[in-house]
C-alpha cells in the first residue's frame, strides 16, 4: 500500500497505518474545506475568462469558413485556407502587413532608449525640487487618451491656422503638410507617440538607478573619470537588466501598432502609410462586415505576436532573464 | 569635492535638457488652453500662442449648447465610476484565490489568464460574441471588455503573497474564515497596491475610445473621447477636402478651432485636478509592476 512507504516499515502495526491514513483524510477533507470558499471566490473570474477572453479565441474558426449571417460561427462553410490564401494574395494586405510591421519597429527603435537617456538624465540633477517637478511635468501626458493628444497634434500642425505652420510660413513662406506627407506624417505618428510614453517609462529605469550603490560613483571620480564615463561604466551596467527585461516585452508588442494613435491621426492621403492591420480589421471587417477575412487577418497578427513573445522569452532564458 | 569644468558643462547641459523636454509636455497643452479661451479669429490666424488673445468664454458657452457635452461627460463618469468598482471586484477575486498556496489548481488558472495576454481573438470574434451576448449599445460592453487586467491582477497577487504570513496565521486561529481574512486584513494591509491598481483602470475607463466607438452606436451614450474625437475628426476632414480642392474651403461649416479646444480642455480638467494627489499612488503602482512574479 501506498501509505507503507511514508511509513517506511513494512511490519508497522496495523493501527499505526490507520493513523496515517485517518490523517491524510483529515487533511485532505481540511483541504478541500479550505479551498471551497476560494472556488466560490475564482468562479465568477473562470466564468467571465471562458466566455469573454476564451469564447473569441474559439470564435477564430471563421478564419477558416465562409461567414454568413444566418449560419452564425458554427452554421457556417468551411472552406479551409482560403482566407488566408487571399490574404496574402492581395497587394492591399501585404501593404497592410508591411505597414504594420514598419511602424512598430520603428515605434520601438525610437521609443525605447528615449526613456533610459532621460531616467540617466534625471538621476543626475542633484537639484531635488527640479528633479520633481520635471518628473511631475513628463509623466502627465501618458494620462492623456489619444483623443487629446490628436487634437493637439492636429491643433498644431493644421495648414492654415496651426501655430506650427504660421511659424514655419514665416520662415519659408509657405505652410508644410505635415500630416498628408508620408514620411512627415510617419515622424508626426512617432514623436507623438515618443511625448505620451518616454516619461512615464522612464520609471522604471529610474527605479532600477536607485539600487546602485553610489559608493561606485565616488570611487569611479577618484579614479579620475569624468561623467561620461561613469554613466558608460557604472550606470549603464546597473541597469542592463533591467534594459533587457524591457526589451524582450517591446519584442512581444511588436505586432501591436495600437488602434487608438492611428486611427486619430491618419487620413486618406497617407492611407499607403498609415493603414495598419487594426485600423484595417475595424473599417473593412467591422463596419463593412466581411468578418471572415479580416478575422483570418487578425489570427495571423495574433499568431506572430505569440511567435515573437515565445522567441523573445526562449532567447532571454539563455540570459537568465526569461519571464518564466 | 569640487566639479572638474567637464562636469559643470555636463550639468549645464543636462539641466537644459530636462527643462526643454519638461517644458515640451506642458506647452501644447497650455496652447490648447489659451486657444480654447480665445477669439475665433485670432485662433484662425495664427495670433495665440501661450497667451489668449481677445480673453472671451464663448467658446465653452457654444460647446456646452451646441453639443452632447454633459450628456457625454456624466457618460464618462457612469462608466468610470461603475468600471472601477466592477475591475477592483473581480481582480480582487482573481488575485486572493490565486495568491493562496493551497489552492489547487493555482498554477493552471494562472496560466489560464497569462496566456489570454499573449494571445486574443481579436476584433471581430470579440465583437460577435458580444452581439450573442446582446451588450451591443449598452456600457456593459465597456465593462466587459477591460473588467480584469491580468497584468494588474498579477501585480496585486504578488502584493497579497508579500504579507507575512504570521498575521495571517493568527487571523485564522481568532476564527477568520476566507472572506473575512481578505476583508479585514488582506485588503486593509494592500491600500497602497489597490489605490495604484484603481487609479490605472480609472485612467483606462475615462480615456476609454475604442470600445465605445465599435459598440455603442446611440449618440446619446457616447463618452467624452468619441464625442471629442468626432469635433476633431470634423476638422481633418476638412483640412483632407481643402487639401484636394481649395476652393471649397469657405463653403464648409465647421466647428471653430476654439471650440474644439475646449472640447479637449473639457477631457483633460478633470485628469489634472486628480493628478497631484495621485502621482504618488502612480509612482508606487509601477514600482510593485516592476517587480518580477
Amino acid at each position: 500500500m501506498k501509505f507503507n512507504r511514508i511509513a517506511g516499515n513494512e511490519s508497522a502495526p496495523a493501527i499505526q497505518k490507520d493513523v496515517i491514513a485517518r490523517s491524510r483524510k483529515l487533511r485532505r477533507k481540511r483541504l478541500l474545506r479550505q479551498n471551497l470558499p476560494l472556488f466560490i471566490m475564482f468562479a465568477p473570474v473562470l466564468i467571465y475568462f471562458l466566455l469573454f477572453k476564451y469564447g473569441p479565441i474559439l470564435g477564430l474558426v471563421i478564419a477558416f469558413k465562409q461567414y454568413s449571417l444566418a449560419g452564425g460561427v458554427f452554421g457556417s462553410p468551411w472552406v479551409g485556407m482560403a482566407n488566408f490564401e487571399m490574404l496574402f494574395n492581395t497587394p492591399q494586405m501585404l501593404n497592410i502587413i508591411r505597414n504594420t510591421l514598419m511602424l512598430s519597429v520603428l515605434q520601438v527603435v525610437v521609443g525605447f532608449p528615449l526613456p533610459i537617456l532621460l531616467a540617466i538624465l534625471l538621476n543626475e540633477v542633484r537639484k531635488s525640487w527640479f528633479k520633481k517637478s520635471v518628473q511631475t511635468l513628463v509623466y502627465l501626458p501618458h494620462f492623456f487618451s489619444w483623443v487629446v493628444i490628436a487634437g493637439i497634434v492636429i491643433a498644431m500642425l493644421s495648414m492654415e491656422s496651426g501655430i506650427i505652420n504660421v511659424w514655419v510660413q514665416k520662415l519659408t513662406g509657405d505652410v508644410y503638410p505635415f500630416l498628408y506627407e508620408p514620411v512627415a506624417w510617419v515622424a508626426v505618428l512617432l514623436a507623438s507617440g515618443v511625448w505620451k510614453t518616454t516619461g512615464f517609462s522612464a520609471i522604471i529605469y529610474l527605479a532600477a538607478l536607485s539600487a546602485i550603490n553610489p559608493s561606485l560613483y565616488e570611487s569611479a571620480s577618484m579614479d579620475g573619470a569624468n561623467k561620461f564615463r561613469q554613466i558608460w561604466h557604472v550606470t549603464l551596467p546597473g541597469i542592463s537588466g533591467t534594459i533587457i527585461l524591457m526589451l524582450i516585452l517591446s519584442m512581444g508588442q511588436i505586432m501591436e501598432v495600437g488602434f487608438d494613435q492611428v486611427f486619430m491621426l491618419q487620413n486618406s492621403v497617407v492611407a499607403g502609410v498609415s493603414e495598419v492591420i487594426s485600423t484595417y480589421v475595424y473599417k473593412i471587417g467591422l463596419l463593412g462586415a466581411q468578418y471572415s477575412v479580416t478575422t483570418a487577418l487578425g489570427f495571423f497578427e495574433s499568431l506572430v505576436g505569440l511567435v515573437l513573445v515565445l522567441t523573445a522569452n526562449w532567447i532571454a532564458r539563455r540570459f537568465n532573464r526569461g519571464l518564466w | 569635492m569640487r566639479d572638474s569644468f567637464g562636469d559643470k558643462v555636463f550639468y549645464s547641459v543636462n539641466y537644459i535638457l530636462l527643462a526643454v523636454g519638461a517644458l515640451t509636455c506642458v506647452f501644447p497643452l497650455i496652447h490648447i488652453l489659451a486657444m480654447s479661451l480665445s477669439d475665433s479669429h485670432a485662433v484662425l490666424s495664427g495670433m495665440v500662442t501661450l497667451v489668449p488673445v481677445g480673453w472671451t468664454l464663448e467658446s465653452y458657452k457654444l460647446l456646452i449648447n451646441g453639443t452632447n457635452i454633459i450628456q457625454a461627460f456624466l457618460n464618462s463618469v457612469t462608466i468610470t465610476v461603475l468600471g472601477v468598482i466592477f475591475s477592483m471586484a473581480f481582480t480582487i477575486l482573481a488575485a486572493y484565490p490565486l495568491s493562496r498556496k493551497y489552492f489547487i489548481g493555482r498554477s493552471f488558472f494562472t496560466l489560464l489568464l497569462v496566456f489570454t495576454m499573449l494571445f486574443q481573438g481579436g476584433i471581430i470574434p470579440t465583437f460577435l460574441v458580444l452581439k450573442y451576448f446582446d451588450v451591443i449599445n449598452t456600457f456593459s460592453a465597456v465593462w466587459i471588455l477591460n473588467l480584469v487586467s491580468v497584468f494588474n491582477m498579477l501585480v496585486m497577487r504578488t502584493y497579497f503573497q508579500n504579507i507575512p504570513e504570521e498575521v495571517q496565521e493568527s487571523a485564522r486561529i481568532d476564527g477568520c474564515n476566507e472572506w473575512k481574512l481578505l476583508i479585514r486584513i488582506i485588503l486593509p494591509l494592500s491600500m497602497p497596491v489597490l489605490a495604484a491598481l484603481a487609479l490605472f483602470y480609472g485612467v483606462g475607463y475615462w480615456n476609454a475610445f475604442m470600445q465605445v466607438l465599435i459598440y455603442i452606436n446611440d449618440t446619446s451614450k457616447y463618452n467624452l473621447p468619441v464625442l471629442v474625437q468626432q469635433m476633431i475628426q470634423s476638422q481633418s476632414l476638412m483640412q483632407e477636402m481643402m487639401h484636394a480642392t481649395p476652393e471649397d474651403a469657405s463653403q464648409m461649416q465647421m466647428t471653430p478651432e476654439s471650440v474644439r479646444s475646449a472640447g479637449i480642455i473639457f477631457m483633460v480638467i478633470p485628469m489634472l485636478i486628480v493628478y497631484p494627489f495621485v502621482q504618488k499612488y502612480f509612482v508606487k503602482g509601477v514600482m510593485l509592476g516592476s517587480v518580477k512574479g
